[in-house]
C-alpha cells in the first residue's frame, strides 16, 4: 500500500510553515512598540508545530485513500464548476435562472433524469425565492427575470 | 437555590411566544436534518447558522433555535439507524444493534417509540446534569487566569481527536491551519498580517463562510465521489402497540445511559460515541443474560439511545462554562455565539445570564417538544427517508449558497465558501479532521490574546504559561490526551468493531 498521499502533503505543509514564518518575520513593528507579544509571535510559534507535526507525517505516514479518477473525477470538476458558475452567474441572471441550472446540473450529474433534475432545481428556486422575499423579507436578486417586480 | 432562580428566569425567556415557535422550528427541522442521509448535525446547524444571522433573530432567539435543532438532530438521527441500519453518525451505531433486529422483526414502531422516550429521559438526565453542574464549573472557571485559558485552549485540540482517534498529529496539523487562517486580518495591535492587500481579507475569514464550506460543500462532492445507493427502498411503518409496562421496561435502561452519557459528554475526549457504547455494553453487561440482546432488546435500543443523547447535552457543559466545545456540533454553536458578540465563558453565566439559562430551560422545553413530535408525526419523518439524495444534496447546497449570499450580498463570499469546500474535501481525503480546523479558526484570536496577556503581565517571561498548579495539570492532561490514543485508541476501535460485527 502506497504512503505517498501523507508524505507529500507533509513537504508540502513544511513549506507552508516555512513561507508562513518567515512571513511573520517581515511583519511590520506596532505602532507604539509590542510588548513581549508582537505581531509575529503566535503565528511563530504556530509554523514551529506545524513544521514539527508535518515532519512527523513525512516519516511515519499513515497508508493512503485513493483519490478519484477518470470518470469520478471528471464529475468532481464538474460539479466544482457549476458551483462556481452559480455563484458567478446569481446576480446577473437572477436568483431562480441560475438556482434551476445550478440545481438541475447537480440533480442531473447526480444520476437524476434531466426532466425531473431541472423540474427540481426550477420548484426549488421558486419556492426559496418566494419564501426569502415575502415571508423572510430578504430580497433576492431577479436578474434577468426584473419585469416581474411587482410595486 | 440561586439556580433556581435564573432557572425561572431563564423559563420566562423560553416561554415567550416567539422563541418557543422558534424552539418548535428548530425541533422540527432539526429532527429532520437527523433523519435526513447525508446531512450530519453539525452539517445541519452550519447550513441554519447564516439563515439565523441573516433574518436578524434577537441572540437568545436564534441560539434557542440552533440548539433546538442540535437537540432534534439527535433524536432524528436514530430513524434511519432502526429502520435502514444506517447510522446517520457514528454514536448511532450502537443503535443498531439491537434497533434494527426490532425493525425487521416487524416492531419498527416499537423500537422508534422507545428510543424516543429514551432519547427524552437520557436528555433529561443530562439537562438536569447541566444545570447542576455548569454553574459550579463557571464559577471555578473564574479563577482562571490567561496563562490558564491558554493551557486551556491546548487541552481543547489535544483531546478534540477524542481517545478514539486515529492520528493525533493530524488532529494537530488541522488545529494548526486553523489557526493559521485565523492570524488572517488585521490583529489587535493594528499591523496587517497575510492580507496580501486583498481589501475582503483586512477583517479576517469569516469562519461562517468557512463553516458552511467546509461541510456542506465537501458533503456534496463525497457524495458525488461515493455515488453510493440509488434510491432508499421504500418503508412501511407497523401500527404502534405500546403498553404502559413496555416504557416501564426500559426506564432504568435510559436514566444509567443517560447519567453515563453526560459524564462521557462533559468529560473532554470522550464524547457522544463512547457514551453510547458505554450505554449499551454496560445494559448487555447487567441485564443481558435476562435478555435477548442483539435480537431485537428494547433495553438495547434504550440504553445507548439515552447515552447519545446525554452525551449531547453533556457536552454543552464545556461549551458553555468554559468556551471550550468538546465536538464539531457544539463548535458550530460556538461559531454562532462568538458571531453574536457573546463572549463564551465563565462571565457568560453573570453577563448573559438571560441567554445561558433561556438555552437551558429552551433545552428542557425542547425535549417535551420533541417527545411530542416525534410520537405522532414519526410517519412523516419515515417518509422524508426515502427522499433521494440526489435531490435532496444538490438542494441541500443551493440553501447553502443562499444563505452566505443574504449575509452580505456579495459573490466574494461565495467563491470563498466554494474554495474551502474544496479545500474540506482534500483534507478529507487525506484523513485531516475537519473539526479542529474549524476549532483553531474559532479559537485562535482569544488564544493569542490570552498568550499575550499573560506574557504582559510576567514581563515575557516564557516559564509563566506552567506558572500554576491549575496550568501544569491543563498542560498534563493535554499531553494525555495526545499520547493515550495511541494505546487505547485501537483497543477501543477493535472493541467496537467486536461487538458489532
Amino acid at each position: 500500500m502506497s504512503r505517498l498521499n501523507d508524505r507529500i502533503l507533509g513537504i508540502l505543509l513544511i513549506a507552508l510553515a516555512v513561507a508562513y514564518g518567515q512571513g511573520a518575520t517581515q511583519l511590520p513593528e506596532p505602532f507604539g512598540g509590542s510588548g513581549a507579544v508582537g505581531p509575529e509571535t503566535f503565528p511563530l510559534l504556530l509554523a514551529g508545530v506545524l513544521g514539527l507535526s508535518s515532519l512527523y507525517l513525512v516519516v511515519r505516514p499513515d497508508p493512503d485513500n485513493a483519490w478519484p479518477l477518470s470518470r469520478t473525477g471528471i464529475e468532481l470538476i464538474i460539479a466544482v464548476v457549476v458551483l462556481v458558475l452559480y455563484a458567478l452567474l446569481l446576480a446577473p441572471l437572477g436568483f431562480i435562472i441560475s438556482t434551476t441550472l445550478a440545481v438541475g446540473t447537480l440533480c442531473w450529474r447526480m444520476g437524476a433524469t434531466p426532466l425531473s433534475a431541472y423540474l427540481t432545481g426550477l420548484i426549488a428556486g421558486v419556492v426559496v425565492f418566494l419564501l426569502f422575499n415575502f415571508a423572510l423579507d430578504l430580497a433576492l436578486p431577479l436578474g434577468l427575470l426584473d419585469f416581474l417586480e411587482v410595486g | 437555590m440561586e439556580t433556581l432562580g435564573y432557572l425561572m428566569d431563564g423559563f420566562s425567556v423560553a416561554l415567550a411566544p416567539h422563541n418557543l415557535m422558534f424552539a418548535l422550528l428548530g425541533a422540527f427541522l432539526g429532527t429532520l436534518i437527523g433523519a435526513l442521509p447525508g446531512l450530519g448535525p453539525a452539517n445541519g446547524v452550519a447550513i441554519l447558522i447564516p439563515l439565523a444571522f441573516s433574518l436578524g433573530l434577537e441572540p437568545e432567539t436564534a441560539l434557542i433555535m440552533l440548539t433546538s435543532v442540535y437537540a432534534g438532530a439527535m433524536y432524528g438521527g436514530r430513524i434511519s439507524s432502526i429502520l435502514l441500519n444506517i447510522p446517520g453518525d457514528e454514536p448511532a451505531m450502537m443503535t443498531c444493534l439491537d434497533g434494527y433486529p426490532m425493525a425487521r422483526r416487524g416492531k419498527a414502531a416499537e423500537a422508534l417509540a422507545v428510543s424516543a422516550v429514551a432519547s427524552f429521559i437520557g436528555s433529561l438526565v443530562a439537562t438536569v446534569g447541566l444545570i447542576l453542574l455548569a454553574p459550579l464549573l463557571a464559577k471555578f472557571a473564574l479563577t482562571f487566569g490567561p496563562a490558564e485559558y491558554f493551557a486551556l485552549f491546548l487541552l481543547a485540540f489535544a483531546t478534540l481527536g477524542g481517545i478514539t482517534g486515529k492520528n493525533p498529529v493530524k488532529t494537530i496539523v488541522a488545529a494548526c491551519i486553523g489557526l493559521m487562517i485565523a492570524t488572517v486580518g488585521i490583529d489587535n495591535t493594528g499591523v496587517q498580517r497575510f492580507t496580501f492587500g486583498v481589501l475582503e481579507l483586512y477583517e479576517g475569514v469569516d469562519f461562517i463562510i468557512a463553516i458552511v464550506g467546509l461541510f456542506a460543500i465537501s458533503e456534496l462532492l463525497f457524495f458525488i465521489e461515493a455515488r453510493a445507493s440509488g434510491d432508499t427502498p421504500g418503508m412501511t411503518v407497523n401500527k404502534l402497540s405500546l403498553s404502559f409496562s413496555d416504557i416501564k421496561g426500559i426506564i432504568p435502561s435510559s436514566l444509567r445511559g443517560g447519567v453515563l452519557g453526560f459524564i462521557a459528554g462533559v468529560l473532554p475526549g470522550a464524547g457522544a460515541s463512547l457514551g453510547s457504547f458505554i450505554g449499551y455494553t454496560l445494559e448487555k453487561r447487567l441485564v443481558g443474560r435476562k435478555g435477548y440482546f442483539g435480537e431485537g432488546d428494547p433495553r438495547g435500543v434504550a440504553g445507548p439511545e439515552a447515552g447519545n443523547n446525554g452525551a449531547s447535552s453533556g457536552a454543552l457543559v464545556p461549551m458553555l462554562t468554559l468556551g471550550v466545545p468538546g465536538s464539531g456540533t457544539t463548535a458550530v454553536l460556538l461559531a454562532l455565539l462568538i458571531s453574536l458578540n457573546i463572549t463564551p465563558g465563565p462571565l457568560m453565566f453573570t453577563q448573559n445570564a438571560d441567554i445561558v439559562w433561556g438555552v437551558i430551560a429552551a433545552l428542557l422545553i425542547g425535549n417535551f417538544l420533541l417527545l411530542l413530535l416525534n410520537i405522532p408525526l414519526v410517519g412523516i419523518f419515515v417518509k422524508l427517508l426515502s427522499v433521494p439524495p440526489k435531490y435532496l444534496l444538490p438542494v441541500v447546497t443551493m440553501v447553502a449558497f443562499v444563505g452566505i449570499y443574504s449575509i452580505s450580498n456579495t459573490t466574494f463570499d461565495l467563491y470563498f465558501m466554494v474554495a474551502f469546500g474544496v479545500g474540506g474535501y482534500v483534507l478529507r481525503k487525506l484523513e485531516i479532521p475537519l473539526v479542529p480546523v474549524i476549532l483553531g479558526l474559532l479559537l485562535g484570536p482569544e488564544m493569542e490574546k490570552n498568550l499575550r496577556h499573560a506574557l504582559d503581565v510576567s514581563n515575557g517571561d516564557w516559564t509563566i504559561l506552567w506558572g500554576s498548579g491549575l496550568a501544569i495539570s491543563l498542560w498534563a492532561l493535554a499531553g494525555l490526551g495526545i499520547i493515550l490514543p495511541y494505546i487505547v485508541g485501537p483497543l477501543l476501535r477493535r472493541r467496537m468493531r467486536a461487538v458489532t460485527s
